[in-house]
């Protein structure tokens, strides 16, 4: 307790202006700049899996399986940024009890609930069925026991069941797409729909929160695919590769026009909050935002995939090129949350002041956790690749 | 025949395992239904005609910036003594010669605001006490997800500490700043016009402790109660009407640099 | 319908009907009674421990003070403005009196010099002219302020 106050008197010497007197204390971190992070890379790993499913982009058959897994890991972790955020998190099941219908953040729970099992589980499970009854018969060990466990006693592999598989995964992945939308896009209308928040109240944000999550998701994929390619010592297949970089390059445009347009409606309206708002962009946030988030994260991609559209380099540039594009559009879509929940809240609601964002290493909201839960992730997608590995696949979908 | 009774078994089991399944299904799909059914005609018309609809309203021209309301209040309702909690506060307003607008709420006004600018400077100073809006259509219930925040039926903003969270989204969504996250224990709370007080009879402490009355506290339904009388004396207004909050809280000279 | 479908059904219908059971049962009993929260909560919150008493309490033992404090300046200045209370108000007084010092600092409070004190009313002073070093106890009378003592 001490400790939190010695920073809070910290915090209080670093007020630049007037800020209400609740207001020292910064109420969402580290943990609730995760979590939309995570929802974000688990829709977006989910629609660049759609592509292939739905809307037949033959090219990004390889990436299929391994995108699922990819959403199915990162979800499973989804939840535990948030737990470690709450004060009380041994009440959350009031969540699921009794959730208040006019707030955003109560569909959390049935949001999370509904896209982990009825979509996400069960598009994975029609599309490796037939696996899992194959394989169950040539594994041994735990592996042969999860087999055939998963199956669900449904041990058809004949033509009729493969066509049903298909059937249903299809629909299946095509009521995940909105369902993909919802998951990330209430993330978005939670920040949007705080009129209190100048910084946050915008229609465009749940919008903006989708398309930077679609493009972190498929920065993610891309960055995944290539490190298994290397750990198996297989060769990348590049079609694929650059189909990704394609659709990121596309993606991105969207998402780079949105928050433009935000910005620059801001900035023509130029109404009460905009001029805290200049003082933020240009001096608190200045490097996360237009630095990291802009131009590292956003415009530097946006080049170099845009080159690449006009003239093809060699393979092993492409290579080197889609990985570190990868690394940092993962790293500028972790700033732009960052930019929107430590931002809105680094600028006073009197729109006079400023407070400051005080780093923590340890406890439930410093780097340490943070760095626990995304790493926890790629060992649960590590250990998903190695129960299911999509290359092994002796069956695939239409 | 030995498959034809395994299915007559098998079809027998799966309808009665639907029917429970059915019957358990339906008897809790009715259930919560129930409870609305029930109590709604019995209390609601009366009751609500009867209860009083509390609001407050503040004079600028009378507050002296003492901070003997925010002392009174971290007394009264338990609230950390550290100067980054606070359920109610008082602000110094001093707009300069040269257009500049200092605002200035040292741990709150507690103690007393002190002149901070030399005479020469000063345009014009004022003190304005901030507190929980207690808006009819508050932002914060709005937004809270479990329930835990709500309006009674008297008017009174309230926190339910058994079940608050702890997620801070109503911190987030009051645009007032008046809420806080309380170390001790650990849920959102803020001003709750002492409701364990007027529910007796007696002024929230802030009103009672007031040297100069700059705080009047009373029943909007209540015609003949000072507030009313305040209310009808003077023009008033809320703060940020734009958010269309429908805040409570009524303040007479009110100034147009007021945040 | 295919065995598959049928199954998963099954099992969608089963698992929303442990929800739904799970949910009637965790839910607390007075939730939903005036709102969506739990009606119990106002009654909470009827129950916190006051500490001010309020004037009319004072009153009961110190008529006399009261009546000073009527007939001069400081009558619109209730008690526990100045005496703020030490103990939860349903312990007497006389266990721990809320006693004050009329130091510069704490008639300062009100009194000090502050542009932005409009109120015509409240007699502003420079305490570093008007008796520095002094305690304004020394002369004035708290309760009767214009009473002043004979030096």
């Amino acid at each position: 307790m001490e400790e939190h106050y010695q920073h809070l008197y910290e915090a209080l010497s670093q007020v630049d202006g007037y800020i209400y007197p609740n207001e020292i204390d910064l109420h969402w971190g580290l943990m609730i700049v995760l979590y939309p992070y995570i929802t974000g890379l688990v829709a977006g790993a989910f629609i660049l899996a759609s592509l292939e499913r739905v809307f037949n982009i033959k090219a990004l058959k390889p990436t299929y399986g391994l995108a699922l897994l990819t959403a199915l890991a990162f979800l499973f972790v989804a939840t535990l940024p948030l737990v470690s955020h709450l004060q009380h998190p041994l009440r959350s099941y009031e969540i699921f009890m009794t959730p208040n219908p006019t707030s955003a953040m109560a569909i959390f729970g049935f949001v999370y609930l509904w896209y982990l099992m009825v979509v996400l589980l069960l598009e994975i499970w029609f599309d490796y069925r037939r696996d899992f009854v194959i394989w169950s018969k040539t594994s041994t060990g735990f592996k042969k026991l999860f087999y055939k466990v998963i199956t669900l006693g449904i041990n058809e592999t004949d033509e009729k069941s493969a066509k049903l598989d298909d059937k249903l995964g299809y629909y299946i992945t095509v009521l995940g797409i909105p369902s993909a939308f919802l998951l990330h896009g209430y993330v978005g209308f939670i920040f949007g729909s705080i009129k209190a928040n100048p910084w946050w109240s915008t229609v465009l944000m749940p919008v903006i929160f989708l398309f930077s999550a679609m493009v972190s998701g498929i920065a993610l994929v891309m960055v995944v695919y290539m490190v298994v390619c290397w750990v198996r010592k297989v060769k990348i297949d590049m079609l694929c590769l650059d189909t990704i970089a394609k659709y990121l390059f596309y993606i991105l445009i969207i998402d780079f026009t949105l928050e433009s347009l935000d910005q620059i409606h801001r900035l023509y309206e130029a109404e009460e909050s905009f001029d805290i708002i200049k003082v933020l962009v240009g001096g608190k946030l200045n490097i996360t935002l237009i630095y990291i988030q802009v131009i590292l994260g956003t415009l530097i991609p946006l080049s170099v995939i845009g080159f690449f559209q006009i003239y093809k380099p060699a393979e092993k540039i492409r290579k080197f090129a889609y990985f570190f594009i990868g690394i940092i559009v993962l790293i500028g879509v972790f700033f732009m949350r960052w930019n929107v929940v430590i931002g809105g809240q680094l600028f006073s609601k009197s729109l006079s002041g400023f407070t400051s964002f005080n780093a923590v290493y340890s406890g439930m909201e410093g780097y340490l956790m943070a760095a626990v839960w995304l790493i926890l992730p790629l060992f649960i997608l590590t250990f998903l690749l190695w129960l299911m590995p999509p290359w092994k696949k002796v069956t695939s979908h239409e | 025949m030995g498959t034809k009774r395994k299915l007559e078994n098998r079809r027998k089991f799966f309808q009665t395992s639907a029917t429970l399944i059915g019957g358990t299904l339906m008897y809790s799909l009715i259930k919560p239904f129930e409870a609305i059914a029930e109590t709604k005609e019995k209390d609601t018309e009366d009751d609500k005609a009867n209860l009083p609809l509390w609001g407050m309203g503040v004079d600028l021209e009378s507050c002296i910036g003492c901070g003997k309301c925010v002392e009174a209040c971290k007394i009264e309702n338990d609230v950390p003594k550290e100067p980054f909690y606070f359920r109610t506060w008082v602000e110094q307003y001093t707009v300069k010669n040269d257009g500049e607008v200092k605002i200035e709420s040292p741990n709150g006004g507690i103690g007393g605001l002190k002149q901070s600018v030399p005479d020469e400077d000063i345009f014009k100073s004022f003190m304005v006490p901030k507190l929980c809006n207690h808006c009819t259509k508050a932002p914060c219930v709005q937004a809270c997800p479990v329930g835990a925040t709500f309006i009674s039926p008297d008017g009174v903003v309230l926190v339910d500490e058994t079940y608050c969270i702890g997620c801070s989204y109503c911190i987030q969504a009051c645009p007032y700043g008046a809420r806080y996250m309380n170390p001790i224990t650990k849920v959102a709370d803020k001003c709750t016009f002492c409701y364990h007080r007027i529910t007796k009879g007696l002024q929230p402490a802030c009103v009672e402790v007031c040297p100069t009355d700059a705080r009047i506290f009373g029943n909007l339904k209540d015609k003949k109660s000072d507030l009313v009388k305040f209310l009808q004396k003077n023009p008033t207004q809320v703060l940020k009407p734009h958010l269309n909050t429908h805040s409570r809280v009524f303040y007479n000279g009110l100034s147009s640099e007021v945040k | 319908m295919p065995k598959l479908i049928f199954r998963l059904f099954l099992s969608f219908v089963l698992f929303v009907s442990v929800f739904i059971f799970i949910q009637q049962h965790l839910k607390p009993d007075s939730f939903g009674k005036y709102g969506h929260y739990r009606a119990n909560a106002i009654d909470d919150n009827k129950m916190r421990t006051s500490y001010f008493k309020s004037e009319n309490k004072c009153k009961e033992c110190h008529q006399d003070i009261y009546d000073l404090k009527d007939n001069d300046v400081h009558y619109g200045v209730r008690c526990e403005s100045c005496h703020s209370p030490k103990i939860n108000a349903s312990v007497e007084c006389k266990e721990m009196p809320p006693k004050v010092e009329g130091t510069l600092k704490f008639c300062g409070q009100c009194h000090a010099m502050n542009l932005g004190r409009l109120k015509k009313g409240v007699p502003q002073l420079d305490f570093k002219e008007h008796k520095q070093g002094q305690n304004c106890i020394e002369c004035h009378n708290p309760h009767a302020p214009w009473e002043l003592k004979e030096n």
